[in-house]
């Protein structure tokens, strides 16, 4: 059988001169485990083909970066904060409700009370449920190494499915998001109501003046090897006035701009089908509660 | 790399040795010969293993038994109170609501520490926090309908600290 090490560092400078020492053994970061543990069950529950290297599981839990702050520009949401916590924080619900709309249907209660925010970003999923809302929010994300931090924007951030730029010496340590002047909406197409992954997931932020978009940001997941930000669209929003009919237009266009693939929650036919209509709720709503 | 993993589960001090792949769900069951949670699909689908931990309801089977330490676990070994059944158990009872009563120790988990932080919840907020269990006797009716009966004040109030100690 594999071999397992547990180490579960006091302090985020522990936790990176770990790092520092596990120079070509594989680590796992854990968090709320959600994700990681279910897997953990399968490998352990199948006969390996191979004989896997060692796996050092570090446990972030005690690492700090669990709170959620302001000040007059930003809101910073640590990285160890859970879907739950996100859920019930005033501060989230007054600056930044979409997030909360979110929250509310990924996964179950149950998952949520440990599943954290970083986790859900680290995992890169593209059908990540608060992903796509990020990306509207223009979420920027700091990355703590040994020699200092540096903060790198979500756009830019996933490379493909579960990969990211970060190296494997750094750690998130918080989400950075600033107070916007637009409103920002999240739609949600599962296979059930509760407890499922997206078939597509879409996220508007739009600022209005006078009834004319002055800024659009949208992002559409669960439809490319990553999260997307759909900037041709974004382009052919702004500057128009924002009308339901004229709305459903552009929106057709994002078919452009996403790849899906066939997998087993939905056919890549279905979700380019689908894919225009949540973008056009999302927007909607976005626009609705102006 | 075995660990000696110390927490307080149903209100009593334990310590255990634990290997760091070993679920709370296994060390509870095999290490601690503690079967109320079960394992029913062991990847965080099903809610037949719902524990409460640090006074929030969570699937054991998808958390590492060690990230535990120090903490404080709940399952329905310890609600009842002086040879009473708690008034979710009560209510499971007399409403009928456990079948096979396979997800019932989690559906009780769940509705307890639902009802611990929402006292006086509507009929689709109890849906929403037992969405995570599933029954496959299909008896979700009459187990919404029995918390929402506890919140009514049928069996009585919820004991205080009927987390214990959390």
């Amino acid at each position: 059988m594999r071999e397992y090490f547990y180490e579960a560092p006091e302090s985020l400078d522990e936790l990176l001169g770990l790092l520092q020492g596990l120079n070509d053994e594989e680590v796992k970061l854990l968090a709320g485990g959600t994700d990681f543990v279910p897997k953990l069950s399968k490998e352990l529950d199948e006969i390996p083909k191979e004989q896997k290297p060692p796996l050092h599981i570090i446990y972030m839990g005690n690492t700090g970066n669990n709170e959620i702050k302001e000040d007059s520009d930003n809101v910073y949401i640590g990285a160890l904060v859970t879907l739950t916590e996100i859920e019930e924080s005033n501060l989230i619900k007054q600056h930044l409700p979409v997030l909360i709309q979110a929250m509310e249907e990924t996964a179950g209660h149950t998952v949520r009370n440990v599943a954290t925010i970083g986790g859900n970003i680290m995992n890169a999923s593209p059908a990540a449920d608060s992903i796509t809302p990020l990306l509207v929010l223009d979420a920027q994300f700091v990355l703590a190494g040994i020699d200092g931090s540096r903060t790198i924007a979500a756009k830019d951030f996933f490379t493909g499915p579960g990969s990211t730029v970060i190296d494997d010496k750094e750690v998130l340590t918080t989400i950075i998001i600033k107070k916007g002047k637009g409103k920002a909406a999240f739609k949600k197409l599962g296979r059930r109501k509760a407890e499922t992954l997206s078939v597509v997931n879409a996220a508007a932020y739009i600022e209005m003046d006078n009834g004319i978009c002055k800024a659009a940001r949208l992002a559409l997941g669960a439809v490319a090897p990553t999260a997307v930000r759909c900037y041709q669209t974004e382009s052919k929003l702004v500057g128009k006035p924002v009308k339901p009919e004229l709305i459903k237009e552009i929106c057709s266009g994002v078919v452009e701009e996403i790849n899906p693939i066939d997998d087993i929650r939905a056919t890549a036919w279905y979700r380019k089908q689908v894919a225009p209509v949540m973008l056009e709720r999302a927007i909607n709503q976005a626009c609705s509660e102006e | 790399m075995s660990k000696v993993l110390k927490f307080v589960l149903n209100g009593m001090p334990v310590k255990v040795v634990a290997e760091p792949q070993e679920t709370l769900l296994q060390v509870l069951r095999e290490k601690l010969s503690l079967t109320s949670p079960k394992c029913g699909c062991n990847h965080g689908d099903c809610g037949s293993c719902t524990v409460i931990l640090n006074g929030k309801a969570v699937k054991s089977c998808m958390i590492i038994a060690l990230t535990v330490e120090g903490k404080s676990v709940v399952t329905v070994d310890g609600l009842g109170t002086d040879g009473k059944l708690h008034p979710v158990q009560q209510a499971f009872h007399e409403y009928g609501a456990p079948q096979c009563g396979y997800c019932t120790p989690g559906m009780v988990m769940a509705a307890t520490a639902f009802l611990n932080e929402n006292p006086n919840p509507s009929y689709d907020e109890v849906k929403d926090a037992l969405a995570g269990n599933l029954c496959r006797c299909g008896g979700y009716q009459k187990y919404v309908d029995a918390v929402m009966a506890v919140a009514k004040g049928e069996f009585g109030p919820i004991p205080k600290g009927s987390d214990v100690d959390v």
